[in-house]
C-alpha cells in the first residue's frame, strides 16, 4: 500500500517537471527574440557587423537554425543527460552558473525555512497553549502586523538596526554564516506569520474537538493532550501551507538576494529574465520546479505519518 | 583650448548639529590630482591597509581593460595596467607615462613612441617594443568584441618594433585621437602572455598588467580583489607618489542598493561608495554628517543624450519637430530638480571637462514659444487634450527604456506643455535591443565616456559606426555632413585645428536636431574620512597610487 503510495507521488513529480520544462520552452519561444541578437547585444556587438557566415555559425553553435520541435526535443534530450546548455548573455555554461549561484541560495533558503518552522510554530503554540492570557493575546495578533510588513521595507529596516546601528551582522555579502542571518530573517517574517496564523486557528479548533474532551476525562497531561492529540491533528493544513510556503521561497530570493547584495539564483534568474538569456531561465525554472516538487513529495511522505487514515485512503471507510 | 571645470563639493558638517549643513564648494582643485584637501592634508602618508571599494553594478561582466567599456571595470583596471601616456584632469593635456616621449607626422597616419626602460609586468616579462605591438595588434584583433577598442584604433594599420625602445604606429587614414586614445584604459599595454588567452578567458579575469596592483581575482557582479606590486616604479608625473602604492591591497564589491552602500560608508565597512546615478542630495548630507567626504568629477564623454530615429517617417523626420523638441527641454529644472541646486547645466553634447568642449547654451536655450511656433508651422495644432494633431494623428514620441525614472517623467512632463506627448515604453533589456535593432522607437538615450570629442563618432558617426544611435538619427545629407566633421577631427595632431572642427560639429548636432543633450554626467563618490589622497583620473575613473588610509 505504502509503495503504490510513494511510487504514484514519484510518478506525479516526473509528470510536474516535464510539463514546467515544457511550458517554459513554449512561453520563452514564443517571445519576438532572436537568441543571437542577444548574443550579440550582450557582447555589444551589432547584428550589422557581423558576416552572414559568421551569423549562420553562431546559429548552428546555439541550434536555433533548426525546427522548434527539434530543438525542443534535441534540448530535452540535452536536459536529462544534464547538460543545460550555455548562458546567451554570459557566455559561460549554465551549469557552471548554477554551480557558483546555487549554494548561497540553498543556504539561504533552507535558513529561511528553519527560522520560519520555529517563529511560525512556536508563535502559534504560545498563542494557544500560554498560560498567560495576555500573552496569547498579543501573540495571537503578531502574525497580522508580519503578513502586512513588505519584505523590501523589512530588509532595510534590519540593515538599518542590525547592521549599521548595532553592527551585529554585515549588511551585504554572502560570506560566512552572519551574512545569512538578516536576509533569512527578512524572508521568514512573512511566512513564519502565514503558518502562524494557520496553526493556531487550526489548534484553537482541535482544542474543541471532542476528542480533547474524552482525553481530558481519561485523565492525561496538559502537555500531552495538547503535543499528542491537539498539535499532531493540527498541523496538517499547515504542513501544506509550508509545502506551498517554501515554493515561493525563490520568489522571494530575489528581493532578499537583491537588498542584501547575494549573487544567488534569485538575482540570476531576475537578470536573466530581463535579458532573455533562455537557457538559464529554463535551468532556473526547471530547479526551482523540482525544489518545489520534491519538497512537496517530502510533505506527501510525512502526512501519513502523522495520520494513517491518508494512506489507506477509502478502503478505512 | 579646453573649457575644464573640475569642480569638487566639499561638504562639512557643522559640529554638534547632524542635520545643519553646508554644502561648500571649493570650485576648481589647482592640484593635479583631486586629493581632497591636498594644499591643507599635511600628515604624512604612511604605508598599509585595505580599501574597500563599493561600486554598484558590473553587468558587462568583464574586467579585460582592452575589451570592457563597463566604467566601474575601468576604475579597477586603472590599477592594474599602465598605458603609453596619461592625461591630466585640468588641461586634458597628455603627458609621458610608459612612452617618455612620441612624434606624430603632420596628417596623424604616424606615431612614433620612445619607450620607458626598466619597466616590467607582474608576470615578470619586460615591457618593450615588442609588448607594445602585441598589444595593440591584440586589441585590434578583438575587433567589435572591444567597442571601444574598435573607434580608438580607427584606420588601424600596423606597429612596427623600430628597436626595443622605439615603437612606430601607422594608421591608414587620420586618427589624431589616437594619442588620447593611448592614455585610456582600453589602449593600456597588457603583458604579451596575455594575448595568448582567448577573449573570453581574459574578460573572467586572466589579465597581466604592470600597474601599481596587481589582480588577484575577479568574480563578475561579484568581487575583486587587488594587491600591490612592492617594485612598482613608473608611475606617469600626474601622481605625487612615485614607487610602490601605499595600499597593501583594493577590495571591490557590488552593492546595488544605493541605500546599503552608502549606509555601508557611513558605518564604516567600506572606504568609497561608488555609484553610477549622482548620490542625492540627502544622501551627500548624511554622508557629510558623518564626517565622510563627498568626491565629484563630471565623466568626460558625451553627455546624457536622447537620439532621434529620423528614419521611421515618424514625427522626427521633420527637423521643424526636433528643433521644437530642442527648445522645449528646460535643461537648468532639469539639473535642480533631478540632482540639486548648484547642479552643472549641460552645455553640449559632451560634458564639460571634455577636452575641445564648447558652451553651445545658446542652441539649447529653453524656449516653449519658440517650440510652440515651430510645431504650428509643422501643421502640428493643438486638440482639446493639449496635445497636438496633423491629420488625425497624435504628436507621440515613443521612447522605450528600461527603467523609467524620475528624470525621464520630469521630461514628459516637460515636453507636454508644448503638447509632445513622450511616450515611456518600459520594456526588458532584451526588448529594447530588439526595438533599436529593428528602428522601433523615435527616441532613445545613449552616454560613452572618454576624454576626446572624437567619442562621439561611436554614437553618432555613420561612417563609423552601426549602431542604431548613429544609422537612424541622421538623414543620408546631414549624415554626410556631419561624418565630414568627424573626419576632420581626426586629420590633424594640431589643437586648434581639431578644436575648430569640434566646434562646429558639436553645434550641428545640436543645430541639426541629431542630439537632444539632457544633462551633465557627475561622477560623485563617496569617501570615507579615513582616505587620503583619492583622486580621480581625467576620465573620472579611480587612481589609487596616492591614497593612504589613516591606521
Amino acid at each position: 500500500m505504502f509503495a503504490r503510495y510513494i511510487s504514484g507521488r514519484v510518478l506525479q513529480a516526473v509528470l510536474v517537471l516535464w510539463a514546467a520544462y515544457t511550458v517554459t520552452f513554449v512561453v520563452l519561444y514564443l517571445l519576438p527574440s532572436d537568441p543571437v541578437q542577444l548574443l550579440l547585444a550582450a557582447g555589444n556587438i551589432d547584428v550589422t557587423q557581423i558576416s552572414p557566415d559568421q551569423l549562420a555559425a553562431l546559429k548552428h553553435q546555439y541550434g536555433v537554425d533548426q525546427p522548434v520541435y527539434l530543438q525542443y526535443v534535441n534540448q530535452l534530450f540535452e536536459f536529462v543527460r544534464g547538460n543545460f546548455g550555455e548562458s546567451i548573455t554570459k557566455n559561460v555554461p549554465v551549469a557552471q552558473l548554477l554551480a557558483q549561484r546555487l549554494p548561497s541560495t540553498l543556504v539561504l533558503g533552507a535558513s529561511a525555512v528553519l527560522l520560519t518552522i520555529v517563529l511560525g510554530v512556536g508563535t502559534a503554540s504560545l498563542a494557544v497553549f500560554a498560560k498567560v492570557g495576555w500573552l496569547r493575546t498579543v501573540l495571537s495578533r503578531l502574525p497580522a502586523i508580519g503578513v502586512s510588513l513588505p519584505p523590501f521595507f523589512v530588509g532595510l529596516l534590519l540593515i538599518q538596526v542590525f547592521a549599521f546601528q548595532l553592527k551585529w551582522f554585515p549588511a551585504s555579502g554572502d560570506s560566512g554564516a552572519a551574512s545569512v542571518v538578516l536576509p533569512a530573517v527578512m524572508m521568514a517574517i512573512p511566512t513564519a506569520a502565514l503558518l502562524a496564523q494557520v496553526l493556531t486557528r487550526s489548534l484553537e479548533d482541535a482544542l474543541d474537538e471532542p476528542y480533547v474532551v474524552t482525553a481530558r476525562a481519561k485523565g492525561l497531561s496538559r502537555s500531552g493532550i495538547q503535543w499528542r492529540h491537539a498539535f499532531r491533528n493540527a498541523a496538517l493544513p499547515a504542513l501544506t501551507l509550508l509545502g506551498l510556503l517554501l515554493g515561493s521561497a525563490l520568489a522571494e530570493a530575489v528581493v532578499a538576494e537583491t537588498i542584501f547584495t547575494r549573487n544567488g539564483i534569485g538575482k540570476l534568474a531576475q537578470e536573466s529574465v530581463l535579458q532573455q538569456d533562455v537557457p538559464v531561465v529554463q535551468a532556473i525554472v526547471v530547479i526551482a520546479a523540482a525544489l518545489f516538487v520534491s519538497i512537496n513529495l517530502i510533505i506527501d511522505l510525512i502526512y501519513p505519518l502523522l495520520d494513517p487514515r491518508i494512506v489507506r485512503g477509502h478502503s478505512v471507510i | 583650448m579646453t573649457n575644464h571645470r573640475h569642480f569638487r563639493h566639499r561638504a562639512a558638517a557643522l559640529a554638534g548639529a547632524a542635520a545643519a549643513l553646508a554644502l561648500v564648494v571649493t570650485g576648481c582643485a589647482g592640484a593635479a590630482s583631486g586629493t581632497p584637501g591636498a594644499s591643507t592634508d599635511s600628515a604624512t602618508p604612511v604605508s598599509g591597509g585595505t580599501l574597500k571599494v563599493a561600486f554598484w553594478d558590473d553587468q558587462q561582466g568583464c574586467i579585460d581593460p582592452n575589451q570592457v567599456y563597463w566604467i566601474e571595470s575601468r576604475s579597477i583596471d586603472r590599477q592594474i595596467a599602465d598605458s603609453l601616456t596619461d592625461q591630466d584632469p585640468d588641461s586634458g593635456k597628455i603627458v609621458p607615462w610608459l612612452a617618455t616621449a612620441w612624434s606624430i607626422n603632420a596628417d596623424s597616419t604616424q606615431y612614433t613612441f620612445t619607450l620607458r626602460d626598466g619597466v616590467t609586468f607582474s608576470d615578470g616579462e619586460k615591457f618593450d617594443a615588442t609588448a607594445v605591438k602585441t598589444a595593440l595588434d591584440g586589441t585590434f584583433a578583438l575587433g567589435p568584441k572591444s567597442i571601444l577598442g574598435l573607434t580608438y584604433l580607427a584606420g588601424y594599420g600596423s606597429t612596427t618594433v623600430v628597436d626595443p625602445t622605439h615603437v612606430q604606429v601607422d594608421f591608414t587614414k587620420p586618427n589624431a585621437a589616437f594619442l588620447q586614445a593611448t592614455s585610456t584604459t582600453t589602449l593600456a599595454i597588457e603583458a604579451p602572455a596575455t594575448y595568448q588567452q582567448t577573449p573570453e578567458a581574459r574578460c573572467a579575469g586572466a589579465v597581466v598588467g604592470s600597474g601599481a596592483f596587481t589582480l588577484d581575482n575577479y568574480t563578475a557582479a561579484k568581487s575583486a580583489h587587488l594587491t600591490k606590486r612592492a617594485d612598482y616604479a613608473w608611475p606617469s608625473g600626474l601622481v605625487t607618489n612615485q614607487g610602490a602604492a601605499y595600499l597593501d591591497a583594493i577590495d571591490v564589491t557590488y552593492i546595488k542598493e544605493d541605500s546599503v552602500r552608502n549606509g555601508e560608508l557611513t558605518a564604516g565597512t567600506i572606504d568609497v561608495a561608488w555609484p553610477r546615478q549622482p548620490i542625492s542630495d540627502a544622501d551627500q548630507q548624511v554622508i557629510t554628517a558623518a564626517g565622510d567626504v563627498i568626491e565629484s568629477r563630471a565623466l568626460p564623454g558625451i553627455s546624457s543624450i536622447l537620439v532621434p530615429n529620423v528614419t521611421k517617417g515618424g514625427p522626427l523626420a521633420d527637423a521643424d519637430v526636433r528643433n521644437a523638441l530642442q527648445k522645449s527641454i528646460d535643461r537648468t529644472t532639469y539639473a535642480s530638480t533631478i540632482f540639486w541646486a548648484d547642479y552643472p547645466v549641460v552645455t553640449s553634447v559632451v560634458d564639460s571637462t571634455t577636452p575641445f568642449a564648447t558652451d553651445e547654451s545658446k542652441l539649447l536655450a529653453y524656449d516653449p514659444d519658440g517650440a510652440k511656433k515651430l510645431l504650428d508651422t509643422a501643421g502640428w495644432a493643438v486638440g482639446a487634450d493639449g496635445y497636438r494633431y496633423k491629420a488625425g494623428q497624435e504628436l507621440t514620441l515613443h521612447y522605450p527604456l528600461t527603467v523609467s525614472g524620475a528624470g525621464e517623467q520630469l521630461l514628459q512632463d516637460q515636453l507636454k506643455q508644448v503638447g509632445i506627448n513622450l511616450s515611456l515604453d518600459v520594456v526588458t533589456a532584451a526588448q529594447n535591443t530588439q526595438k533599436l535593432a529593428a528602428g522601433d522607437y523615435d527616441l532613445t538615450g545613449t552616454y560613452l565616456t572618454r576624454a576626446d570629442p572624437s567619442v562621439l563618432g561611436s554614437s553618432l558617426d555613420q561612417s563609423s559606426s552601426k549602431q542604431a544611435s548613429a544609422v537612424n538619427s541622421q538623414d543620408a545629407a546631414t549624415g554626410a555632413s556631419i561624418s565630414e566633421l568627424f573626419a576632420t577631427g581626426l586629420e590633424t595632431p594640431d589643437d586648434t585645428a581639431r578644436g575648430t572642427a569640434y566646434a562646429a560639429l558639436q553645434s550641428k548636432l545640436i543645430s541639426t536636431g541629431s542630439a537632444f543633450p539632457i544633462f551633465e554626467r557627475v561622477q560623485i563618490a563617496g569617501v570615507s574620512n579615513t582616505v587620503h589622497g583619492f583622486a580621480f583620473t581625467s576620465e573620472a575613473f579611480l587612481r589609487a597610487n596616492d591614497i593612504w588610509l589613516e591606521q
